[in-house]
């Protein structure tokens, strides 16, 4: 439990004073909170003097109780107001720097970092876990370093009355700090096994929804609603399996305290039996004993929730362990776009996928690569762009090793179109303007236009302020992949990786982002990742990849006369583009 | 939804329903153990009778002493019970939630539950639905058994002096007039606070799920200036709600659990002019300490009702989707030709918006119809209309002369084989995956449609063979070879209708050959409906219907379409010019 309260202020360092400030206030607050019940005691004690006619009850008894209480309700709020200004907000800054500090880490490693920790786990730590630490956290510092603040202040104070007591006090302290030490363990050994089946329940989910057309068009629910069920199932059991263990722990935890406010009635009662005990102070310790541990049993769902937030700590550190790619980039500006490979070997962790490759394709010019699937065509394009580092060899654009390149200063050079079209749920000008963040509305019009697509964006109600993929609003595969073209030609770039869309697109789209594509690749550096043939025929230079060696390198009309996997892949693609049904 | 939202408590009870014995032990037992905390209350005031009247005896101050104890023990124990029954049930709950949305979900029409994101329809069934175990566990029994003490208390203390009843309402009475200011705005900002929270949580997956554009486009700095800035704003508004709530609210917190602040004075005074007893003085001063336990329990609550509400509506909006209306009956139908009668169909209420106004042709049996058009003419539409992913707006749709919506949804999904490009596979062996096409299936009927498919050899090559898990064999399987297992699976299902919705696009140039082997397969005898947009592909159609924004323009044969259709003439140039197009082929394209 302390580790993880050692963690969140490491966390939240920069705000340190503010936070043990707001503890000290904190600390006043419940001050103020049972300076009422002292105020009660005083008054009480009075009344029963005068009652047993030792002395007369002060006129002014009914002002004065009154008053102390509205200026002891007056300065309570003003401590807590405090300590919220001071406190809660801390919480909520730490985590947007952290978002912020993630932000920049994910922008600044290489892809392979998205090979480690997956989407999803990146997501639900910027996103859920730096929620619960900015909601939680700080109470939590709060509720278990004051809880004991006051412990200590309750024992002092008790110890000066009558030190005898602290024996009672103690032995319910240790039983109670036992128990919460069984609740903390409890708690972060299943932190780990909840997520875990949290995480199953969302596979579980997604699997039953993607599946849902499928199964409902085979009419039957089995295989899939049986993952469902058995995850629903799992995380209802053990979810009740930590609460069945955190109960008992609980119920001791809070036993023991209030047994020894008992405690610390009886031996008051004892005291003032006997006479050594004045009345007023017995009255104060009596009704106190009602709140004297109250701080210290609002410690178990901190000792609970510390757990959780311990675990979600642990996992925002290790996504911040990355290793920025361009740590000793320069800024360049090649005299020349030339792309070389020498040599170079590499591979997703351990399985090797390119295996001494080398190549060179001059500025200006036409590569298409061709391949089976997973054969490592689009390994090559992202190694040019330097979304990994090679494992061997050395790449070389513009006469200058890619690693000498600060990120930003080599992907100036490159636009790249993908097959996967990605476009924000944002304005389709802003889409395009992606490509070159200054650009005027003219030139992103000119942009559209030349990419084709201007003709649909007016055709849409809302024009270019249309968001993208919102209700009606959803554009066709083809008028996607245009606006992702008209991203590449603002972008205006020397060099453009293509990855060819695959997925075939309606005759008119098709033509258009064919045109578009000729827009885009006038007197520019162009390497192709090609399926269609007529794409292929017409380059500069056709590389032939095959598990991750390059087999074949020349023209098509090289190629073609030679016997080999490119011939083969030729007659196959002219059989396939021809082919009818029935 | 308006009526739901005011009444959020009581779909919280109707969710309660089916655990109700445990729950209403568990609110038993919640009362108990508040009846039990009371008691050492009352053992207190026993004590400091004794002092009162100066008649201390030991034996019995020892003897409340453990009366007290007894009480917390019970309080302690009843509340463990009530806590472990509570939460059993809410998980209990919980899972009855999930399973009924996922239920749900299987009978709405299958075209409402694809219109919500996959990411929406997770977040509500896991994390949603998860929320709603607070209110459950907690509220149900903890705020029920803290709001009866109070009430219990004012009773009490009414009937030894109704003054003092009245004094212990002044603090909570003087706490309403704060927390009326901090009540004000709540639940506007509550939710404006929500939707700055999604906003923030969007820009974040979007910024996440692009990164590889947000790379590509070197533009590093500037899409992460929309992400900061999100999380700037959103850090900004929050701050700037709890800054305008933290007076009201710590006013209202300091105020509220004070009740000595009426009780006291008003009791002092009461004594003085003699018209109270230092015994009844003592008890209601205790009394007045007994609740502040539960009023400030009860406060605590107060505070997340609107996060509770939230996440209780979304469950229960995901539950009540309407029904596809199924009407049960098997019928036997002598052909499967299919009807398409006047079919108008918009996905809005608006009539305005239609996808497609009034369309009409018919597919006799084992006939090949190619629906072709510009995209957004609605063709899928067509095709998802006849497999009823949603009903017509109105028109029909018969198969052997029978209206879809009176044949079962069961045997309607038994005459019809749907493939999409879409090649998802369940998270079991492929055989398994296989044989989702028809269960009672053999071994051999399996790797028979396998082979039909040509899935065989690829599948014999995998280390486990067709025993091999459909999630390990994902990362090793290309588009193609999914798409071929999915196809195997309809091979297997064999149902007389095959609708292909542009499942002949070539997710994978390498294998389409084999996959165009397959689909030649499926499709042998079947009446069949293919959307392709290459139109070579199904130019031997029977019939070739030609749409444009929700019309038919014309229906015919190839070569009769090409003399009169123009629309279709000119996608048939566009297509066949594309063949002879190239990247950065030097001719200058018009």
């Amino acid at each position: 439990m302390f580790h993880t309260i050692k963690r969140i202020i490491k966390w939240s360092v920069d705000y340190k004073y503010r936070l043990y400030l707001g503890v000290v206030l904190s600390f006043f607050e419940s001050i103020m909170t049972v300076a009422p019940i002292m105020v009660t005691a005083w008054a009480l004690g009075k009344v029963l003097e005068s009652y047993w006619g030792r002395s007369s009850l002060p006129e002014n008894i009914v002002l004065l109780s009154t008053g102390a209480i509205i200026v002891f309700i007056f300065l309570r709020f003003l401590f807590s107001y405090g300590k919220a200004v001071l406190q809660e907000s801390i919480g909520y800054e730490v985590a947007a720097r952290q978002r912020f500090r993630l932000g920049d880490i994910l922008k600044r490693v290489p892809l392979g970092y998205f090979a480690k920790n997956s989407v999803g786990d990146i997501l639900a730590g910027i996103t859920s876990e730096l929620s619960a630490l900015e909601l939680q956290s700080m109470k939590m510092v709060d509720a278990v370093l004051n809880g004991y603040i006051q412990l200590l202040a309750v024992i002092v104070c008790l110890a000066f009355f009558s030190p005898a007591i602290i024996i009672i006090v103690a032995v319910g302290i240790l039983i109670s700090t036992a128990a919460l030490k069984g609740i903390s363990i409890h708690s972060e050994r299943t932190a780990s096994k909840t997520n875990q089946a949290t995480e199953e329940m969302s596979s579980a989910a997604i699997e039953y929804i993607r599946g849902l057309p499928i199964v409902k068009s085979f009419g039957q629910e089995g295989v899939s609603i049986d993952n469902f069920r058995n995850a629903c199932r799992k995380l209802k059991d053990i979810h009740i399996k930590i609460e069945k263990g955190f109960v008992p722990y609980n119920c001791v935890h809070l036993f023991a305290l209030r047994l020894a406010s008992i405690g610390v009635v009886l031996f008051c009662t004892w005291q003032n039996y006997n006479s050594r005990m004045d009345t007023t102070v017995f009255l104060m310790f009596v009704l106190f004993s009602f709140v004297i541990f109250r701080s210290v049993e609002n410690i178990n769902d901190a000792a609970h929730v510390l757990g959780i937030v311990d675990a979600a700590i642990e996992h925002l550190n290790e996504l911040e362990q990355a290793d920025y790619i361009d740590e000793n980039g320069k800024d360049i500006s090649p005299e020349n776009y030339d792309i070389e490979f020498r040599d170079v070997s590499f591979g997703y962790n351990q399985r090797t996928v390119l295996h001494d490759i080398s190549f060179s394709i001059p500025q200006y010019t036409t590569t298409a690569i061709v391949g089976a699937s997973g054969s490592g065509k689009s390994t090559i394009c992202n190694l040019i762009a330097r979304f990994y580092d090679v494992n061997k060899g050395d790449i070389y654009f513009g006469n200058h090793d890619v690693r000498e390149y600060k990120c930003d200063s080599l992907l100036k050079n490159i636009s790249m179109v993908f097959q996967n079209v990605y476009l924000f749920r944002d304005t389709i000008k802003n889409n395009i303007q992606f490509g070159m963040a200054n650009a005027s509305d003219e030139q992103i019009i000119e942009a559209a236009k030349a990419a084709r697509c201007h003709d649909f964006i007016m055709a849409l109600p809302e024009g270019y302020e249309t968001i993208v993929g919102e209700g009606g609003s959803s554009l066709s595969g083809g008028e996607k992949q245009r606006i992702s073209i008209a991203r590449a030609i603002l972008k205006n770039a020397p060099v453009i990786i293509l990855d060819e869309a695959t997925a075939s697109i309606d005759p008119e789209n098709e033509y258009l982002i064919q045109e578009a594509i000729s827009a885009l690749t006038k007197d520019k550096t162009i390497i192709t990742i090609a399926h269609r043939l007529a794409t292929i025929e017409s380059a500069d230079q056709i590389l032939v990849v095959d598990n991750g060696a390059i087999v074949q390198k020349g023209t098509h009309q090289q190629l073609f006369e030679q016997e080999g996997i490119y011939k083969e892949f030729i007659e196959i693609r002219e059989k396939a583009e021809g082919w009818r049904i029935a | 939804m308006k009526k739901s939202e005011k009444n959020w408590f009581y779909t919280l009870l109707l969710y309660a329903n089916s655990c109700k014995g445990k729950m209403a032990v568990s609110v038993f037992c919640a009362v108990l153990s508040v009846v039990g905390g009371f008691v050492p209350y009352y053992s207190v005031y026993q004590i400091l009778r004794f002092l009162i009247a100066q008649e201390m005896e030991w034996e019995k101050v020892v003897l409340w002493g453990m009366v007290g104890a007894i009480g917390y023990f019970m309080q302690i124990l009843f509340y463990g019970i009530s806590a472990v029954l509570s939460h059993i049930s809410a998980y209990v709950i919980l899972e009855e939630i999930r399973l009924k949305i996922a239920g749900q979900l299987m009978k709405a029409p299958l075209g409402e539950v694809m219109n919500r994101r996959i990411g929406y329809l997770k977040n509500i069934i896991v994390d949603k639905v998860e929320e709603v175990e607070s209110p459950l566990a907690h509220m149900i029994p903890e705020l029920s058994s803290n709001l009866l003490l109070p009430v219990v208390i004012f009773v009490w203390m009414a009937l030894i002096d109704w003054r003092m009843g009245l004094s212990i309402l002044i603090a909570p009475a003087i706490a309403m007039i704060p927390m009326f200011f901090l009540m004000k705005n709540y639940s506007s900002q509550y939710a404006e606070y929500m939707e700055a929270n999604n906003h923030v949580n969007n820009v974040i997956i979007e910024y996440v799920e692009g990164i590889e554009v947000v790379k590509a486009f070197n533009q590093s700095s500037s899409s992460y200036e929309k992400f900061s800035n999100a999380v700037k704003s959103f850090k900004d508004f929050t701050l700037e709600w709890f800054k305008s709530s933290w007076k009201t609210m710590n006013l209202t917190f300091s105020i509220l659990p004070t009740t000595l602040l009426g009780v006291l004075p008003i009791g002092l005074l009461l004594y003085s002019k003699g018209s109270i007893s230092p015994d009844n003085l003592t008890m209601c001063l205790i009394l007045s300490l007994s609740i502040v336990s539960p009023l400030m329990r009860v406060t605590t609550f107060f505070n997340e009702l609107k996060a509770m509400e939230f996440s209780v509506n979304s469950a229960y909006e995901l539950m009540n989707i309407a029904n596809l209306p199924d009407s049960g009956k098997d019928i036997s139908l002598n052909t499967v030709g299919i009807n398409v009668k006047n079919v108008k169909f918009s996905y809005e209420a608006a009539e305005e918006k239609n996808v497609l106004n009034g369309v009409s042709f018919t597919m006799p049996q084992g006939s090949f119809t190619a629906l072709v058009g510009p995209s957004g003419g609605g063709k899928s539409t067509i095709a998802r209309l006849i497999a009823r992913f949603w009903d017509v707006s109105s028109g029909e749709i018969e198969i052997g002369g029978i209206n879809i919506k009176n044949i079962s949804v069961k045997q309607l999904s038994e005459l019809i084989s749907f493939v999409t490009q879409d090649n998802f596979l369940f998270n079991c062996s492929l055989k398994e995956n296989i044989r989702l096409g028809n269960p009672t299936a053999s071994d051999e009927e399996v790797y028979e449609a396998a082979k039909a498919a040509c899935c065989d050899s690829f599948i014999q090559k995998l280390e486990h063979g067709y025993d091999t898990p459909a999630g390990e064999a994902g990362k090793q399987l290309s588009g193609g070879e999914k798409q071929r297992i999915a196809i195997a699976r309809a091979i297997l299902k064999n149902a007389p209708i095959v609708i292909l919705d542009e499942a002949t696009a070539f997710t994978d140039p390498q294998n389409e050959a084999q996959i165009q082997k397959s689909i030649m397969e499926l499709s042998k005898g079947k009446t069949l409906l293919v959307i392709a947009h290459r139109l070579s592909t199904i130019q031997n159609a029977d019939q070739i219907v030609v749409l444009k924004n929700g019309d038919i323009v014309d229906c015919g044969k190839q070569k009769e379409l090409l003399q009169r259709c123009p629309l279709y003439a000119d996608m048939w140039k566009a297509h066949t010019r594309t063949q002879n197009w190239s990247v950065g082929s030097k001719r200058e394209v018009q």
